[in-house]
């Protein structure tokens, strides 16, 4: 017994380390924030700062602005995602392959940046609004507030539902449809009485990742919003701000957030195990040929929706190449905004973007997989924990784990504010949820008797783990590690509150380049980042041999 | 060089539930040894404690007289085969059975030399350097055989290896690995739950239910004298009878079913006498009285004509259903309705208890 007890011990050894780590970069910042919310600044322990908030309109009618904004754009999200899933799966579109990749490579960009595309065109200024404006002889103000902000999260949400109603649609079987037809469905009434329940747990748990995407987001409201102000500017602005800034009472704001996504968080979990009907099609739907007026419909419809959500990110690109005099562009063509962005003063944000991408992939692989590991086969009380614990930050906005890691790693002996460190820490935490979920069904997948039979034939557990386990994983992970460089190289909301200027990224660039006016650096910046989405989205159909994506 | 296993008194829990409660037997050495039993009887359990993937809550198994229960799985020597291969699917079948001999530090050369050798033996000789998802599945389950007993294993564990295979590779699998077996002369111990394939193959069987050993003997006691009625009916099919000792004197026993009489002469002599009994037929063991109104008057039912045997489906005055095999004559086959009489071949059928535990057949007298 004596052997096996100390292999047990390097599992165990392993999961205190883990475990220790998550005390210290999750627990701890995350208790540090509910502490300060009720703690008055004589000492005393209160909830002077929720009363605050929910008195005052000025700072609750944001959380309703909020649930409007998300309600709306995850309604019409959850549409559009539905028709062009459908559209896309039972109508042969031409180039369906390419309008595919494109609406992914809409989904991957950063929703502000989509807001400050879409001001570019629809704004004040913008060239349709001044288009419209001339032809039209008309006077229109552009695109902003309540109106602007949907419209932005919805083109960029859609996609979400869309990949994930569309694998849905893979997966049902053909013959369902066929057999509602020969019972004398109409193609509509089939949709509604055979496909729409089928799916209808697919899409209620996308639509509701949407909601909690949209509901926390802060760039875009801040871009376009104009005086329509939602939750997360509030509480950027409280934290940020350059009036009144309130550690204890933004620390109050951060609470609130948390407890809504919590309940979101609880509502996807009991919707998802409720719901899901294990499917798998012995003969998928095929798309079918359509003509005539069905067919131009279909077209158009599909090319409309998809040209609206890639459209931000090809003017960004034509803007990158327009030569600017301030805020305005003089209509010549130049490569002046990438020699800016390459100055040597200015390089930094690209390769602090690379390094910091690959460091924290590198991290949250090697954790993900030990921690899913330990997790499945390795079950206890500890690590089931772990398990628990593992999953917090899915329910942490980006910004409020910005926030309290400031609050939390500002002195000493864990001074890490500014450093690269704290950036990395944290773009780690904020995937690793997402990892530990994709590993855990790849081992989910692994016979235990492969293990087993390493180690009849002599080897130890840790030598199974190393030479059978991984490189068994190894092909899932890479491809999710890819995913995850995609949305962690785009993520905006805890870097903007972490960096400094010598920790910069491509968003925070292009957020700051943008509040700054300078579009024409902001663009350039833009477009090295869809680049390299681009580039790594083709690796991972490389590495993967699949067209689906799950994010 | 082969090792002897004995099993003595295990016991293995769950949680609160006792799976296996006080198990012991023998294993020689060499011998090709089957536990057969019903889904979810312990077999794979038993198994598992034997190469040390589950814990033993008490007792202890040995090899070769020492003691194995605190010895890790890696230090056993153990070969195992899993119902589902289990091979390494990022490896080539080279390497998958390489792995073994490497976690052994056995030299290079020596490696080759010996992973050529077994690659011979289980004939897949010319898949050397493949990747295992293009192979078939008899070509895997090879693999994982070869794999098995390439590190010269001192026990050969197989748990279902060919429940994935269709019928026919399933046969011809068995054989392979039959031959293979004697070739190597390795002690196994063989888990199934198929009984065709238990008595092609095994030296002994031990059969089993909820946990306990029912009999242990070769394949052809084990379906000729079963020990029991679970025996009796788990292996082949039997129709089991009321009937009825009425007496038991000089080695000459008489039994009743209900009007039939009939003596035998390998009745055990202390099992009293005028005693109820169940008697055990197997379907051939029925011989069809059409001439006299000798036997248990039955009806005929319905008739299967299957070539070499006809089926016939009958029904006692009480009620019970009865299945007899006659190998197929050239006259007509009997009608349904027809009432005929059963008599039995006394020196073939088995005698129980009335509770069907014990079996009365003394098996020391040729009948
Ligand atoms: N890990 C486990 N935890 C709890 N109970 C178990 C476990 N493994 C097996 N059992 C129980 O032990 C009993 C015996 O299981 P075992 O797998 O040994 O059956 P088996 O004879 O191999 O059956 P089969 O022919 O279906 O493979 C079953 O009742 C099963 O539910
Ligand atoms: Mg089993």
């Amino acid at each position: 017994m004596n052997t096996a007890k100390k292999k047990l011990n390097i599992w165990l050894v392993l999961a205190l380390a883990i475990l220790a780590l998550f005390l210290i970069f999750v627990v701890y910042p995350i208790g540090l924030i509910l502490y300060k919310s009720i703690l008055m600044e004589d000492g005393t322990i209160s909830f002077s700062y929720f009363t605050k908030f929910f008195s005052k309109k000025f700072y609750w009618s944001t959380l309703v602005n909020s649930f409007k904004v998300t309600i709306a754009s995850t309604l019409v999200s959850a549409v559009l995602g539905l028709i062009m899933a459908y559209l896309l799966r039972s109508i042969k579109i031409k180039g369906s392959k390419y309008l595919n990749i494109l609406i992914v490579i809409s989904y991957l960009s950063p929703p502000f940046i989509g807001a400050y595309a879409w001001v570019q065109l629809l704004g004040r200024n913008g060239v349709i609004t001044r288009i419209l404006n001339s032809v039209f002889n008309a006077k229109l103000g552009g695109i902003y507030g309540f109106a602007g902000i949907v419209l932005v999260f919805s083109l960029q949400s859609f996609p979400l539902v869309y990949m994930y109603v569309s694998g849905a649609l893979k997966n049902l079987d053909n013959s369902l449809n066929e057999a509602a037809e020969s019972l004398g469905c109409s193609t509509v009434q089939r949709v509604w009485k055979v496909i729409v329940p089928l799916i209808t747990p697919t899409l209620l748990a996308s639509s509701l990742l949407v909601f909690m995407r949209v509901f926390s987001d802060f760039g875009t409201p801040m871009l376009i919003g104009e005086g329509y102000k939602t939750f997360p500017v509030l509480l950027y602005s409280q934290f940020m701000g350059e009036v009144s800034t309130d550690a204890h009472y933004a620390a109050a704001l951060c609470v609130i957030v948390i407890v809504i996504t919590l309940v979101l968080f609880f509502l996807q979990k009991y919707i998802g195990n409720r719901l899901t009907y294990s499917m798998s099609a012995l003969k998928p739907m095929e798309p079918q040929k359509v003509t005539g007026i069905r067919n131009v419909l279909a077209h158009g419809f599909v090319y409309l929706v998809v040209l609206a959500a890639i459209l931000p990110q090809l003017t960004v690109i034509t803007t990158s190449f327009l030569e600017t005099r301030g805020a305005s562009y003089t209509g010549q063509f130049t490569l002046q905004n990438y020699k800016n962005i390459i100055m040597p003063k200015n390089i930094s944000t690209i390769t602090n973007t690379y390094l910091f991408g690959l460091a924290a992939i590198i991290l949250v692989v090697i954790l993900g997989v030990l921690i899913s590991y330990l997790t499945v086969r390795k079950r206890s009380f500890l690590t089931s924990i772990l398990d628990t614990l593992t999953m917090f930050p899915y329910i942490i906005p980006g910004s409020v784990l910005g926030i309290s890691f400031l609050y939390a790693f500002n002195k000493k002996p864990l001074l890490l504010s500014g450093t690269a460190i704290i950036v990395i820490i944290s773009l780690c935490i904020r995937r690793m949820p997402y990892t530990i979920r994709s590993s855990t069904a790849i081992i989910g997948q692994i016979s235990p008797s492969v293990e087993e039979a390493a180690i009849s034939l002599g080897s130890t557990e840790v030598k199974t783990f190393v030479k059978i386990t991984v490189p068994m994983m190894m092909a899932g992970v890479l491809s999710g590690a890819i995913m995850s460089w995609i949305t962690l190289i785009s993520e905006l909301s805890s870097s903007i509150i972490l960096y400094t200027s010598k920790t910069q990224t491509l968003t925070v660039a292009i957020y700051t380049e943008v509040i700054r006016s300078n579009f024409g650096n902001a663009a350039a910046y833009s477009t090295v980042l869809t680049i390299t989405s681009v580039l790594s989205l083709l690796l991972f159909f490389k590495v993967s041999g699949s067209e689906d994506i799950s994010v | 060089m082969s090792v002897a296993i004995s099993i003595e008194n295990v016991v293995k829990r769950f949680g609160k539930e006792t799976v296996i409660n006080g198990l012991s037997l023998e294993i020689k050495p060499g011998e090709f040894f089957t536990l057969l039993g019903p889904s979810g009887c312990g077999k794979t359990t038993l198994l598992r404690m034997i190469i040390g993937f589950n814990s033993i809550e008490g007792g202890q198994i040995k090899i070769d007289g020492k003691v194995i229960n605190n010895i890790p799985t890696n230090k056993r020597n153990m070969g195992m085969v899993f119902q589902n291969y289990a091979i390494f699917p990022h490896m080539s079948v080279k390497d998958n059975i390489a792995f073994g001999l490497k976690n052994r530090k056995v030299p290079k050369a020596e490696i080759e030399k010996r992973v050529d050798e077994i690659l011979k033996i289980v004939k897949i000789d010319h898949l050397k350097d493949r990747m295992p998802h293009k192979m078939s599945g008899g070509q895997q389950q090879r693999i994982a055989l070869a794999r098995a007993i390439v590190i010269h294993p001192e026990v050969l564990l197989m748990d279902e290896p060919l429940s994935n295979l269709d019928a026919k590779l399933r046969t011809e699998m068995r054989n392979a690995i039959k031959q293979i077996q004697q070739q190597v002369g390795i002690t196994t111990v063989y888990v199934t739950h198929d009984q065709e394939e238990a008595l092609a193959v095994s030296d002994r069987i031990a059969v089993m239910n909820g946990g306990v050993i029912q009999q242990i003997d070769t394949p052809k006691n084990i379906y000729q004298r079963p020990a029991n009625t679970f025996v009796s009916t788990f292996i082949g099919l039997s129709n089991i009878m009321d009937g009825k000792l009425e007496s038991n004197e000089n080695g000459k026993a008489l039994i009743r079913i209900g009007d039939y009489k009939f003596q035998m002469n390998n009745i055990k002599k202390d099992c009293g006498s005028n005693c109820p009994v169940k008697v055990s037929v197997r379907p051939e063991e029925f011989i069809i009285n059409k001439e006299t109104e000798e036997g248990i008057p039955v009806t005929v039912k319905s008739s299967v004509f299957l070539g070499v045997t006809t089926h016939y489906f009958v029904e006692t005055k009480e009620g019970q259903e009865i299945e007899v095999i006659q190998s197929s004559d050239i006259g007509e086959i009997i009608p349904n309705g027809k009432k005929v009489h059963l008599k039995v071949q006394v020196q073939k059928i088995n005698v129980f208890s009335e509770d069907g535990s014990r079996s009365f057949i003394d098996r020391e007298v040729r009948p």
